[in-house]
């Protein structure tokens, strides 16, 4: 990451814009054992309070961390349930971003928003066709498989 | 925007900064080797 994706320079602009960056060794003490880090580079998005909402183990290209902290700033607003600001972000990683690894995920939320700020289930359904129509193999199209009978 | 990430090494600035500028904040635990 230290050698790829970090000096890339569309991955400067976006941390440098939406985020607050910090960056520890993997035995940091108390901070590895707080967040039970096993392995690195482990990147883990916390929200305002210091919660995590988000984690992900393993290499990052530039192309795939952009798109997977757009999904955790998405997160972090679903899980405060403000589901109008998650769904802004996730339309924006999907736009930008709709084959990264981040995009099955993105879409199956952005169908589970819908649905919580609307009661339309139908928008669960329509999550399920576009998965299974894009992406079959993603383990969110297995997830969203029930949401085919609605 | 400068030509490198600029990483805090606190948590607890990098907090406050998340509260001030109301984003999230990203946390890298990496292997200094």
């Amino acid at each position: 990451m230290g050698a790829v994706t970090f000096p890339d320079a569309k991955v400067i602009a976006f941390i440098s814009q939406n985020v607050i960056p910090i960056r520890v060794p993997f035995d940091h003490k108390p901070l590895a054992e707080q967040f039970q880090v096993k392995w690195t580079p482990a990147l883990v998005t916390l929200d305002m309070e210091g919660k995590e909402h988000h984690r992900t183990v393993g290499f990052l290209s530039p192309e795939e961390l952009i798109p997977s902290l757009l999904l955790g700033k998405a997160k972090i607003d679903f899980d405060h349930e403000d589901f109008a600001k998650a769904l802004v972000t996730l339309e924006d990683l999907l736009k930008a971003f709709p084959k990264s690894a981040a995009a099955p995920e993105a879409i199956f939320l952005r169908g589970v928003c819908g649905y919580k700020s609307t009661n339309n289930p139908k928008l669960l359904k329509e999550a399920y066709e576009k998965l299974a129509k894009d992406y079959p193999e993603s383990e969110w199209t297995k997830r969203a498989y029930p949401y085919r009978l609605i | 925007m400068g030509d490198a990430i600029q990483w805090e090494s606190d948590l607890d600035k990098a907090l406050s900064r998340a509260k001030t500028e109301k984003k999230p904040v990203l946390m890298d635990f990496f292997n200094p080797g």
